[in-house]
């Protein structure tokens, strides 16, 4: 037994390493010059050389192929084989596929192909084109893993393969993302770059427009990003799906989608779209089907009246029906010595590489073409000899003793190469008439005449790349096609407004004790509305769901949820902490109903108390308000021992999901009651006392502050109500509300009316008081 | 033969008064063997005592063990038990109480809302079972007195002078006639005196041992959250998120419910209803349980905290759970019913519901903490991972034979017939299709097979818990035995040698950096310790010759190769394959070249270079692929088209 050591570090770098190689130059990305991957080289290869399936004749299973390729060239996993070739069938997958399958071949709709065991395949024309001139000595051919037979490191494709149908590929250390484009832009920007090699990236970007995608859709990248992206080899496209208005009649509209951006799933699509119906995310659509047969035909309802720019805009920003196409022109790159290296590459590198490697192809198909002339040739030169002394020759012949006597006597006779001898010994008969003579006589002239023709072309650049162009044009005139994704030049889009998307409805914003939220319509019974056991309404906020409620949490932060982000429910709605982010312990003291949107001017000057619904029955514990609050409204905040101040708020409607801070606490002391800022406020606590004060008592801050002491408050004593009015309506009662769930009602005129920082007085002392507002009567 | 019987209506005994208990005392206080009895005598006065108290007529139980730890006084400062005489019986209401069972005043409503006394034959049984008892009631502004010896009095009731003292003093020295034992263990007179002031927050008890001249006052103003502090505290632990949580509600039935967390996988309530403790549980028990669920289970729905595919279960969300729940009944003592062998199971139905209910507002506490909330879902989570995870694995257990029983080795690992990791050694080999020809081609008396499915997940981006959820490392893991990460324990390997035996393919180079990887980063000492090795298998079969001449010679690498091609090859046919996965071997073909010790290759692995390993992991296997794109373009010249 042997053992050596290894170092861990050299051991694991090296395996890791040839791994990374192998899956950069053998696995995931494809070569510049055939744009094919080993693996579909191999498919394509077998299919060809192994099994025949030319597009002319019958299709076979699929198993066959996997089988050939798998048990030939590519000893890994079948269904990794099976799957290769499935997508080179696939007509939303290849722009111009390669495969012609029958059968299930999967769909747009992400739905597998069948198994092999039941689909058949056979090589489409662009295959046999992209497999090109592999039986003329065009390019190097490799032993398979077993050494058993040979196979091709490239295909010489007469087709610009990388570019027109893309590839996608991730390595190690580097990935690919090539995207399809249109053959008839290709060839063309091909042409033209051989007759200029000097083509500006721009006029050559003008030649290929943009990516040509197989499943069509809008691109909407402008000129200059597409420059910078075929520059550089980096970027992304950006692609939408396309889609008109069809009209139904009695004014119903439907919004039909005709392409969906490439390499998106249409069933998730789909799904995505009715998701947002659903939520009532796009009031604009009411409906969403899915009509596509082999055309993509997604029909989206348009509700009466509604705008289809903006329900677009809304899908668009919010679905895969506008995708990007991340674009990464990497591929592999021969370099000296018959060997690859990852490159990324620009277009002009892509196509370049592409030229050369064609004029490469076709010196070497003259070639060949050239020596297999000139066999021809030599033996046409030798029955030439003959024909000219026939006679004699099958004198020779007829005294010869066999095949071979004869050829030697030939031979000997007529300075004839062992070939030629043969070839005139194996004649037939008829060879020896007249008209055929003579055919030999013309073949051999015209042969010859070739020959001088390709030793012109062979020495001569210009006309090599004469011929290039030529089998381009001539590819593109077989498999050219109009392109399928149009460039969206000065794409003006529907701005995105959010407050667009909301249905405009009147509800109630209810928010809890315990915090719980949610909205109802005002046409349901307020009363009925479900709340949890234990729990009770603390306000409910008559708005309309373009409106917010603003709450201020007891830990002195406010925040502000927009009125349709209340769910809409028939049951206990949601906590808060699931919509906004509240920290440990803290819960809502108080909530303000705000006006925004369009209405929101006119709602604003509504008159105080408006707008806002009053106390629900015995449920209700409510802290009100005096009227909506809007930007520059003052809130006086009072923490539970009797310390606080005023507050301007500002630039309510961006404030944050984490609130923002509007007071400032001391360790331990928390927000007691908040109040909008009147000509008296009255502080009521817990255990029954209270105090007025007058309005110039109180310091107004802009920003989050700790406050003066407002009201004495004895330590076992909290804050529980902060209510204002103004001055001179003293003709109204404080209406206290237990923690039992009764009422009672004292007088005004019992508040003890003083200085800021003063105890007060008793008003009530049996039970304690949850909280209290004033009744103006 | 037995005399003939004169058994007549004689012989029938109808015992009297306290006669019963005195001879049957098992019957209503248990036992009289044991210190349970005795202590039981305690608990009986010291209820009635608590039952005065939980109706608000008394704040304060002086509980006192007298020198001699023979005798015991209760003392309350309650109403005092009635002592004017009854109409029916003529006879102080203190004497009846004390002297008839089942007499006493909670059998109706009116004057305790809740008691804990069972039956009213509580203070009447310590009576009969004492040598000697004493009553004394400060109450109407008196003091009042009676002694008792046996159940039986000793004269009649005495007035006393003048008090303003309001209570019941109850002095008892049980009867060492029926006790075996009559010393009472201070310890546990103190546990019964804590657990009541537990279960009664506010309530004052005093503890006072004069043998050994201590008093300990317990107080709990926060019940039986201090009693699950207590109980924390005891274990040493803190609740998962820091939060103890309780729960009361005061109307109708009073139920107190406090609850915490802890890593422990254990779960404990401990439940008690009026004071008892119900060990059985019950539908007290039942109700907190189900509420708790619903409160989370809606907790979590909400806020979508359920991973996906994970079924969490009651078990789940109570694992670690220590809770203490007390439930008072009010109304007459003999509504609660029992059942269950030693009748500590509660049987009330009518209880569930508003436990339910009340446990069920849990959901809100958990809304207005949302982190210590999260700590509390992730720990049900972890709890539902690991029981889901430990049904799997208890699906594909296969126990190995020998002394390694205890173990539960994976399904899927061929182990060998050796104990003895000094001579044993396994093969991680790379998927099923080489698993087979290695399970084939071993010695299975000294070497195992792992095969492994596939890639496995990189250890350098994946955090340990990801890693630790990982199937395939959990068997690798679990079939070496050892352990991983910090809790590694070099002693318990299974095998002296850990052989990483993948394909000679690109795929396989792969695997095994990824598990070299995978053991350097989470089982470093078995890397330090030399047990780890990389087996060779040949790269080429080279078949010279044929017919009867034929020969066949393996090679290791491309050099070999051509140095056997250059010397032998000239002798006429040659044919060479070149193996790619282990799978294409015969058994004996890898036996012969790969796993056989006396012919195969080993490279031991050494860490030459501990520093800079860590950041060629990191470059070769990290999250940022800079590194490897430069390595790539470096070395594109080693770049060719591989098959």
């Amino acid at each position: 037994m042997a053992t050596f050591t290894a170092s861990l570090k050299q051991e694991s770098k090296d395996r890791y390493l040839t791994y990374a190689l192998s899956v950069v130059s053998g696995r995931a990305l494809p070569d510049v010059r055939d744009g094919l991957k080993p693996v579909q080289r191999r498919i394509l290869f077998a299919m060809l050389n192994n099994l025949n399936l030319r597009p002319s004749g019958s299709h076979r299973k699929s198993a066959a192929v996997v089988g050939e390729v798998l048990a030939r060239f590519h000893p890994h996993g079948d269904i990794a084989c099976y799957e290769a070739m499935v997508r080179m069938a696939q007509d939303f997958s290849l722009r111009y596929p390669l495969v012609d399958g029958q059968g299930n071949f999967g769909s747009m709709d992400g739905d597998n192909a069948a198994a092999y065991r039941y689909t058949e395949a056979r090589l489409r024309e662009l295959a046999i084109d992209v497999i090109g001139e592999i039986g003329e000595e065009t390019v190097d051919f490799r032993d398979n893993f077993d050494s058993t037979v040979v196979e091709p490191v490239v295909l010489p494709s007469r087709v610009p393969n990388l570019l027109i149908n893309g590839a996608t590929g991730i390595a190690v250390g580097m990935a690919t993302s090539i995207p399809p484009h249109n053959l008839k832009d290709i060839v063309k920007a091909l042409i033209e770059l051989s007759l200029d090699p000097e083509l500006s990236t721009s006029k050559m970007v003008s030649i290929v427009k943009a990516p040509d995608f197989p499943t069509g859709c809008a691109i909407l990248n402008t000129q200059k990003e597409l420059v910078e992206m075929y520059e550089t080899g980096r970027g992304g496209v950006r692609m939408r799906g396309e889609w008109a208005i069809e009209e139904q009649g009695r004014g119903k509209q439907f919004i039909v989608v005709s392409s969906i951006p490439y390499a998106v799933n249409k069933s998730t699509l789909v799904e995505r779209i009715a998701g947002l119906i659903i939520d009532r995310k796009v009031p604009q659509l009411t409906d969403v089907r899915d009509e596509s047969t082999s055309e993509v035909r997604v029909v989206l309802e348009l509700a009466p009246g509604a705008d289809a720019e903006v329900a677009m805009a809304y899908v668009f920003k919010n679905t895969p029906l506008e995708s990007n196409f991340a674009v990464n022109l990497t591929a592999l790159v021969p370099v000296a010595g018959g060997s690859c290296r990852p490159e990324l590459l620009s277009l002009r590198d892509c196509l370049k590489h592409f030229l050369a490697f064609r004029e490469e192809v076709t010196e070497k198909r003259l070639i060949f073409e050239r020596k297999q002339l000139l066999a021809r040739i030599h033996i046409l030169e030798g029955l030439a000899i003959i024909y000219d002394a026939l006679d004699e020759a099958l004198k020779i012949v007829r005294i010869s003793s066999g095949r071979s006597d004869a050829a030697e006597k030939l031979r000997a006779r007529f300075k004839l190469s062992e070939l030629q001898a043969f070839a005139v010994v194996d004649m037939r008969i008829y060879q020896l008439s007249r008209t055929n003579i003579e055919e030999v006589r013309a073949e051999l002239a015209e042969k010859e005449k070739r020959v001088k023709e390709i030793d012109g072309i062979l020495k001569s650049k210009t006309a090599l790349s004469a011929i290039v162009r030529a089998d381009l044009e001539q590819i593109a005139a077989k498999y050219g096609d109009k392109r399928r994704s149009k460039l969206i030049k000065d794409n003006v889009d529907v701005e995105f407004d959010e407050t667009q998307y909301v249905v405009q409805e009147d509800v109630y914003a209810i928010v809890t004790v315990d915090g719980w939220v949610k909205r109802i319509r005002q046409t349901n019974e307020l009363s009925s509305t479900r709340i949890r056991e234990g729990d009770s309404i603390l306000s409910a906020h008559a708005l309309t769901t373009l409106d917010s409620v603003a709450m201020i949490t007891n830990l002195g932060s406010l925040f502000v949820l927009k009125t349709s982000d209340f769910p809409a429910s028939g049951g206990y709605g949601t906590p808060i902490q699931k919509v906004l982010k509240f920290k440990d312990d803290e819960r809502i003291i108080a909530s303000f109903g705000m006006r925004q949107g369009k209405e929101g001017a006119s709602a604003a000057g509504m008159p105080p108390g408006q707008g806002e619904l009053p106390l629900i029955g015995a449920k209700a514990v409510s802290v009100l308000p005096d009227m909506p609050l809007k930007d520059g409204d003052t809130l006086v905040l009072v923490g539970h021992q009797g310390t606080g101040f005023a507050i301007t708020l500002t630039e309510l409607g961006s404030t944050k999901r984490n609130g923002r801070r509007v007071m400032k606490l001391r360790k331990g002391e928390f927000v007691g009651a908040v109040g909008a800022l009147n000509d008296v406020m009255v502080f009521v606590t817990k255990g029954g006392s209270a105090l007025a004060i007058k309005r110039d008592e109180i310091p107004v801050r802009d920003t989050a502050a700790i406050g003066v002491a407002l009201m004495g408050v004895r330590e076992d004593d909290a804050v529980v109500a902060c209510c204002g009015m103004r001055s001179g309506k003293a003709q109204g009662v404080l209406e206290l509300k237990l923690k039992a769930g009764k009422s009672k009602e004292v007088p005004l005129s019992e508040v003890t009316r003083g200085h800021r920082g003063l105890k007060g007085s008793k008003v009530y002392s049996r039970e304690e008081i949850a909280t209290a507002q004033i009744l103006i009567s | 033969m037995a005399k003939e019987s004169s058994y007549s209506a004689s012989d029938i005994e109808v015992l009297e008064g306290l006669e019963p208990v005195r001879k049957r005392p098992g019957m209503y206080i248990g036992g009289t063997d044991g210190p349970a009895g005795l202590h039981h005598l305690v608990k009986e006065i010291l209820d009635n005592s608590v039952d005065e108290a939980m109706n608000g007529h008394a704040d304060t139980i002086v509980v006192t063990l007298h020198k001699d730890c023979n005798s015991v006084t209760i003392e309350d400062n309650g109403r005092g038990i009635p002592v004017d005489i009854h109409p029916k019986f003529k006879k102080p209401a203190l004497e009846i109480i004390l002297t008839t069972l089942h007499a006493g005043g909670k059998f109706s409503d009116l004057n305790y809302v809740t008691a804990g006394g069972l039956h009213g034959v509580g203070a009447s049984v310590v009576n009969a079972l004492s040598e000697k008892l004493e009553a004394t009631v400060f109450r109407d502004g008196f003091e009042w007195r009676q002694s008792f010896s046996r159940g039986k009095t000793e004269g009649a009731l005495k007035k006393g002078g003048s008090s303003r003292k309001k209570g019941t003093k109850i002095f008892f020295r049980p009867d060492p006639e029926i006790f075996s034992v009559t010393t009472f263990i201070p310890e546990r007179v103190e546990k019964l005196i804590e657990e009541k002031s537990f279960l009664y927050k506010g309530l004052k008890l005093i503890f006072k041992n004069e043998k050994e001249g201590t008093e300990k006052v317990f107080l709990y103003p926060e019940g039986i959250k201090s009693f699950l502090k207590s109980l924390l505290e005891i274990e040493n632990t803190v609740p998962v998120g820091g939060e103890c949580f309780d729960l009361d509600r005061v109307n109708g039935i009073k139920i107190e419910v406090a609850f915490c967390w802890t890593e422990s996988t254990s779960e404990r309530v401990y439940s008690y209803v009026n004071g008892i403790n119900t060990k059985g549980g019950g539908t007290h028990e039942d109700g907190f349980k189900s509420g708790l669920s619903k409160a989370l289970r809606n907790y979590m729905s909400v806020h979508n905290l359920i991973p996906k595919g994970l079924k969490i279960g009651g078990e789940d969300m109570r694992e670690g759970l220590v809770a203490v729940l007390s439930v008072s009944v009010p109304g007459a003592v003999s509504q609660l019913q029992f059942q269950g062998q030693t009748k500590d199971r509660l049987n009330n139905p009518e209880i569930e519901a508003p436990v339910d209910a009340l446990t069920k507002s849990f959901e809100n506490v958990l809304n207005s903490k949302p982190s210590v909330a999260n700590a509390i879902v992730e720990r049900i989570s972890l709890a539902a991972k690991a029981r889901a995870a430990a049904r799997t694995a208890s699906a594909n257990i296969s126990r190995k034979v020998g002394v390694s029983h205890r173990l539960n080795l994976p399904g899927k690992l061929a182990d060998c017939s050796s104990t003895k990791p000094e001579n044993s050694e396994i093969f991680i080999v790379e998927g099923d299709s080489a698993g087979g020809s290695a399970k084939q081609g071993r010695d299975r008396g000294i070497q195992a097979v792992l095969p492994l499915r596939g890639k496995i997940i990189n250890s350098v981006v994946h955090a340990q818990a990801k890693l630790q959820e990982n199937r395939e490392l959990l068997d690798l893991v679990s079939a070496l035995g050892c352990g991983s990460g910090k809790d590694i324990r070099l002693e318990r390997l299974r095998y002296s040698k850990v052989i990483i035996l993948t394909d000679a393919d690109a795929d396989g180079m792969h695997i095994s950096a990824l598990l070299m990887a995978f053991f350097y980063r989470f089982m470093r000492p078995l890397v330090d310790g030399g047990f780890l090795y990389l087996g060779i298998s040949p790269l080429y079969r080279i078949k010279l010759g044929g017919g009867s001449r034929e020969e066949i010679v393996w090679v290791y690498s491309d050099e070999e190769k051509e140095r056997v091609l250059k010397e032998r090859g000239t002798r006429g046919k040659v044919h060479i394959t070149r193996f790619k996965g282990l799978g294409e071997m015969n058994p004996e073909t890898l036996w012969e070249t790969t796993l056989n010790p006396k012919t195969r290759k080993l490279l031991q692995v050494e860490v030459q270079d501990a520093v800079e390993v860590d950041a060629m992991f990191e470059s070769l296997l990290g999250k940022d692929s800079s590194d490897r794109y430069r390595m790539i373009q470096e070395n594109a010249h080693r770049l060719e088209v591989d098959v």
